[in-house]
């Protein structure tokens, strides 16, 4: 079994120390051991754990829906009900998400062509200006 | 009735031809059922760019983009007379 004190293992995963300590004071990880020194010291479960919770947010999820899936993930057979209906609860929020983006995408190239093609001034600046 | 749109923006040249060219289309087909109007992008842009446009002038017919780009005259004057002779839905042309 692998033993990492935090700063390591803040490297190794990509968050940092003060995110790590956060999770385990809102328990999204349960009470890290501690060495004789009282130094935290992670095991391979809380780095399981951890990339779990990085993989999830990476989906868009709240650390609200994670601490769900992180009580989902403790007995699979019994939560895919749950488990997709909180996915595609996520997968429409993204599509809804891109749909904007691609509005956004659609402006700017046209903003961008309005303002080649335009004489004097630039339409860009205009419609930021004027813009809700 | 027809719609159509002819999106337009300041500062863009051809559109000043467009609008002068769909105008004159529509005044020698001289048809009531063809109704115009010229759309500022800057002032609608959410509506340009729900519609497609991407550029200007681009013309747009019952609310659907029918050209991103100017057409010619003779595609424009076809493209008209085609919504004009198409059935309406209670079986009589438009």
């Amino acid at each position: 079994m692998s033993a990492y004190q935090i700063g390591e293992l803040s490297k190794r995963i990509g968050m940092s120390a003060d995110t790590l300590r956060y999770y385990e004071k809102i328990r999204l990880l349960p009470p890290v051991a501690r060495n004789t020194s009282g130094v935290r010291v992670y095991d391979d479960q809380d780095v399981s754990r951890l990339n779990f919770i990085r993989r999830a947010q990476r989906m868009n999820f709240t650390l609200a829906e994670i601490r769900k899936l992180l009580e989902m993930r403790e007995d699979p057979q019994n939560v895919r009900t749950d488990v997709r209906a909180l996915m595609q609860k996520k997968l429409l929020e993204v599509e809804e998400q891109l749909e904007e983006l691609n509005t956004l995408r659609n402006e700017m190239r046209l903003l961008i062509n309005l303002c080649r093609g335009a004489e004097d001034g630039c339409p860009i600046i205009e419609d930021i200006d004027h813009g809700e | 009735m027809i719609k159509v749109e002819l999106f337009a923006a300041p500062g863009c040249d051809r559109c000043a031809k467009a609008r002068k060219e769909l105008q004159g289309i529509i005044e020698t087909i001289g048809d009531d059922r063809l109704a115009w109007r010229a759309v500022e992008v800057l002032d609608e842009i959410d509506y340009a760019v729900a519609l497609g446009v991407l550029s200007t002038p681009a013309i747009a017919i019952d609310g659907e983009l029918v050209f991103a780009a100017l057409p010619s005259k003779k595609q424009l004057r076809r493209v008209l007379k085609e919504r004009l002779a198409r059935p309406s839905t209670d079986g009589h042309a438009v």
